[in-house]
């Protein structure tokens, strides 16, 4: 399955969705898919079910479900001839369960939508919401017929609506791929005027289309969890070592009285097996505990499943992973350590020795791997939380103090037009202005980095404006009056729109800063005109009357190219949202709000109430779990990076009791001891950082993506992680030092 | 301050009493011994006398229960652990039984060790050295490993590293215990050779052959000195 964008890379415009023209003509024309299929999100207010309730849906073609594969559990999906005439839904069924009670008799039920009943031909099981979103519960089949764009509009070439496609059997996305350009010809010959007869259409397979954006940090917590992997295990194969060296005795003992040496081996293997797989065991149970903690901390910006939890293939996984480690770790010790000298072995008193050079030097270079991987890891949050500190303290260009948000829906029954619309929008902003504890209220289409982006064609009238189809699009927000002052945006020249911009009034605009910097350098805007949208053919002209501040509202990390704001009633659509300042908590807000609701329309829920600040940190919300989860893995590897110096330091310690003696009854002082003892325990310390730090610089590509004005070969960052390795390692190495130095001489040489 | 009459080491009612899970177990009783400058002593007894507990006392390993010690003329029985150390490093030089030799250490490493805490230069420690492996027959494997050498050949070493700070005192505890006969004389014959260049030796050994080769025999039974007898 394919989903199919379209692109204009000359404009630098990418994944632009369809239009209902464009998408007929691809249906109609197209020779490489089985079948193709389209939807949209809208928003359905049912009522006549008690208070009435703002639902989240989509619109979808016909053969939609089936082109996905999916099966309704009850009753059935849409009939071709229904997309023309026929007010029938499915349901989810969740919605018929917790709605309408597990209703037996819902197919053929009745539920009004929009103010228009609907039947209910099918019941469909819950949905993925990485796919649907996670509140969708109705399906409509009006596609081709928004009730919220005028329909010669919707034939000009405005774009909407989401397309997907089921290769045929045997084809390649490539081959398909190269089918488009004949489609792209085709409609452009068919709609020379239409905006979008320009746009290339690219093939993105579903798998990449949902997991796209989200790769970059998935692969960065990939290798992160890799890394935390790998250090364990260098971890355990270090103390493995120390262990079975530390046998050597028992191993001579076996192998005189007839132990084969693969019967050693063996029973080493099994022994390191054994217990890596019990914490195998030990480590699931923990995930258990702890992944249903996942999706909440990824809240709304990862689409994570609420039910997550540790499938079959994951048990397995797991188990395996660590059965093969605990193979795997414990081979080459075993192997190494049954190499004894039989008669040195069965020499040796209870204590055994350090091992082989080639051993030393083998858990040496573990110590050394397990720093290096830990220092990137732990420079690698650190980037990431300084990256996301500066990013959160971003001026965002408009305030989030004390503003409540909340979503209306006007149904088209009751808001047909333009007019109507604005007559509500101005009513409503009246009566909130009149309420006690309201400062200033005002209407948005979209609320800035909710997510919610439209974008117009737009062109300088004057002059030689660019033809339609080659028009860029900018950022475009539909705002009452004193938006701007509502989210404290400053009014830089001109002025802000009045009631006076109304329906049938010249339409005007009002650019941001970086808006006019672009189209109108060195000039005063104020005055000029804009094209925008498709009207006859050339777009509507616009007057600029105001400049405002930019402000990032798109996206907190970018700055928004141009944007553009019109008045709403001169551009409005059924789904607005309205912003208060108040001194009010917010729930008091939305009481306020409902209640000035039920003065001008009694049928009208809030949809999803919230407050600007909250919306602002959502925004942050993939970045957030990432820095979230990147911090407890580098936690957890310097954590594994110190224990596992400290075993190693204390170890050789221990063995060394015999040395540490020689050298004090030589002279050795204290500092010397010291000396001797952290000198040999921070030699691959310093080593893992040197090969950690080049590793890091290696990587920093695949970091760099999610930073945010923090290079990731930031030195100061670098040179902090390897600081806190280097003292941790410091305090790992100094507790067995200490211990060295309170070794009694005497006890030394008679054990040596 | 030591004139040339005065012993160079003077034990003085020595007692060592160790107590372990309430038990007290008297090491030594009492002990009194004189060791001149340029002696040749041999502490001698069966085992569990005492003997290597009145090394690990004249070593400064250990501290005693009650008495006194002076070395050169200066009470050192009590005195701190690093100034302990700094007086071993100086004026005393161990040879110990199972050679101790460090086995990352090269031979040249190995006799260097205890020059490196005195805080002396590298070419200086280096004509030390030197000297004292060229004393022992050693020089040309300066830069072995101790493993690539024999028993004799170990010994050799660690003989030349008791050497190499030119100590007051060379104490040497069984240094013939892991050689066989014919190592272990040739090293009795090195010891003699460095006592006739006027060093001060001060051995313990059980085996009656090589405390003969002392000037002087301090036997030890039950930790008390039972006899003091000067060879003929």
């Amino acid at each position: 399955m394919v989903r199919i964008y379209g692109e204009a890379k000359d404009r630098d415009l990418k994944e632009l969705p369809f239009s209902v023209p464009k998408f007929w003509h691809y249906r109609d024309g197209q020779t490489a898919f089985s079948s193709i299929a389209a939807d949209r999100g809208n928003g359905f207010i049912l009522t006549e079910i008690g208070e009435p309730i703002q639902l989240f849906g989509r619109d979808v073609t016909a053969n939609y479900f089936d082109l996905l594969g999916i099966h309704p559990i009850l009753g059935r999906t849409f009939l071709p001839e229904e997309e023309a005439k026929g007010d029938v839904v499915m349901v989810t069924e969740s919605f018929w369960r917790n709605r309408l009670n597990s209703d037996p008799n819902v197919l053929g039920r009745s539920i009004t939508l929009n103010g228009v009943p609907n039947t209910i031909i099918g019941v469909l099981p819950n949905l993925p919401i990485s796919w649907f979103g996670r509140h969708t519960e109705i399906f409509a089949n009006k596609l081709f017929e928004p009730a919220d764009i005028a329909k010669d509009r919707v034939m000009r070439g405005v774009s909407f609506m989401r397309v997907i496609a089921r290769l045929k059997p045997g084809e390649t996305i490539q081959q398909a791929q190269a089918t488009m350009p004949a489609l792209e010809k085709g409609y452009r010959e068919e709609r020379p005027e239409n905006p979008d007869n320009s746009w290339a259409s690219v093939l993105v397979s579903i798998a990449e289309d949902v997991t796209g954006n989200l790769r970059p940090a998935f692969m960065t917590l990939l290798a992160a969890v890799s890394a935390v992997l790998l250090i364990a295990c260098s971890n355990v194969a270090n103390l493995l070592l120390v262990r079975f060296t530390g046998r050597r005795r028992e191993i001579a003992l076996r192998m005189a009285l007839g132990g084969q040496r693969s019967s050693i081996v063996r029973l080493f293997v099994i022994e390191s097996t054994l217990v890596s797989v019990i914490a195998g065991v030990a480590g699931l149970c923990l995930a258990l505990w702890t992944v249903s903690i996942v999706p909440h901390m990824a809240g709304q910006n990862v689409p994570l499943e609420s039910g997550v939890s540790l499938h079959l293939p994951v048990l397995v996984f797991t188990l395996a992973l660590s059965l093969i480690t605990g193979l795997l770790m414990g081979l080459y010790p075993a192997w190494q350590s049954s190499r004894t000298d039989l008669v040195e072995g069965l020499k040796e008193g209870g204590g055994g020795s350090t091992g082989s050079h080639r051993q030393h030097r083998l858990r040496r270079g573990l110590v050394a791997a397990q720093v290096g991987l830990s220092v990137a890891l732990v420079a690698s949050a650190a980037m990431l939380i300084s990256s996301f500190v500066r990013l959160s303290r971003q001026e965002s260009g408009f305030r989030s103090e004390r503003i409540w948000a909340g979503g209306i829906a006007l149904p088209p029954s009751r808001y047909p037009d333009a007019a109507s619309q604005a007559r509500f929008v101005q009513r409503l902003t009246e009566e909130l202005q009149n309420e006690p504890g309201v400062e200033v209220a005002s209407v948005t289409g979209a609320v800035p980095l909710s997510g919610d982006i439209s974008r117009s064609p737009y062109a300088r009238a004057d002059g030689n404006p660019t033809p339609l189809t080659q028009r860029p699009l900018g950022l475009t927000r539909s705002i009452s009056p004193n938006y701007f002052r509502t989210l404290s945006i400053p009014l830089i020249a001109g002025r802000d729109f009045s009631e006076r911009d109304g329906v049938d009034q010249p339409l005007v605009v009002i650019l941001s800063k970086a808006t006019v910097k672009k189209l109108f350098p060195n000039e005063d805007p104020l005055g000029r005109r804009i094209l925008f949208g498709t009207d006859n053919g050339t777009g509507a002209p616009a007057e600029v009357i105001g400049v405002v501040g930019d402000v990032r509202s798109a996206d907190l990390a970018k700055a928004n190219d141009v944007e553009f704001y019109r008045p709403w009633a001169q551009r409005s659509t059924p789904f607005l949202n309205v912003l208060v300042r108040s001194t009010t908590k917010p729930e008091a807000t939305t009481g306020i709000v409902r209640l000035s609701l039920k003065n001008i329309d009694d049928g009208l829920p809030i949809i999803q109430p919230n407050t600007l600040e909250a919306i602002v940190s959502e925004s942050l919300g993939e970045r957030r779990l990432t820095m979230a989860l990147l911090g407890v893995f580098a936690g957890i590897a310097l954590l594994l990076a110190v224990v596992g110096i400290y075993g190693a330091v204390a170890y050789t310690v221990e063995q060394r009791t015999g040395e540490i003696g020689v050298r004090m009854a030589l002279g050795a002082q204290t500092v010397d001891v010291l000396r001797l003892v952290v000198r040999q325990g921070m030699n691959p310390v310093i080593l893992g950082l040197i090969i950690g730090l080049t590793g890091t610089f290696a990587v920093g590509r695949l970091l760099a993506a999610q930073l945010y004005q923090i290079s990731p070969h930031d030195p100061f960052l670098l040179g902090a992680a390897a600081t806190v390795l280097a003292v941790a390692a410091l305090l790992a190495c100094l507790f067995p030092a200490r211990r060295a130095t309170r070794i009694d001489p005497i006890q030394a040489l008679r054990s040596e | 301050m030591n004139n040339g009459s005065d012993p160079l080491i003077r034990l003085n009612s020595v007692t060592k009493v160790f107590l372990t899970d309430e038990v007290e177990t008297h090491a030594l009783s009492g002990i009194h011994l004189d060791i001149r400058p340029g002696e040749y002593v041999s502490i001698a007894g069966p085992s569990g006398c005492g003997k290597t507990t009145l090394l690990s006392i004249l070593g400064l390993l250990d501290t005693p229960s009650d008495g006194s010690y002076s070395l050169k003329g200066y009470e050192v029985a009590n005195l701190s652990f690093a100034d302990r150390a700094r007086i071993r490093n100086r004026e005393i030089g161990f040879i110990f039984q199972s050679f101790n030799l460090i086995g990352d250490l090269t031979v040249f490493e190995n006799v260097e060790l205890p020059l490196t805490y005195r805080g002396m230069g590298a070419s200086e420690r280096k004509s030390f050295v030197t000297e004292a492996l060229e004393r022992v027959g050693m020089a040309h494997r300066a830069k072995h490993l101790p493993s690539q050498l024999s028993g004799g050949q170990q010994q050799r070493v660690a003989v030349a590293r008791a050497l190499a700070g030119r100590p007051a005192i060379l104490l040497a505890d069984e240094p013939t215990g892991n050689l066989d006969s014919r190592n272990g004389e040739a090293v009795m014959q090195l010891l003699k050779e460095l006592h006739g260049g006027g060093a001060t030796i001060c051995m313990v050994t059980h085996d009656e052959r090589f405390a003969q080769h002392a000037d002087r025999t301090v036997h030890l039974f039950d930790g008390r000195v039972v006899e003091d007898r000067i060879a003929a």
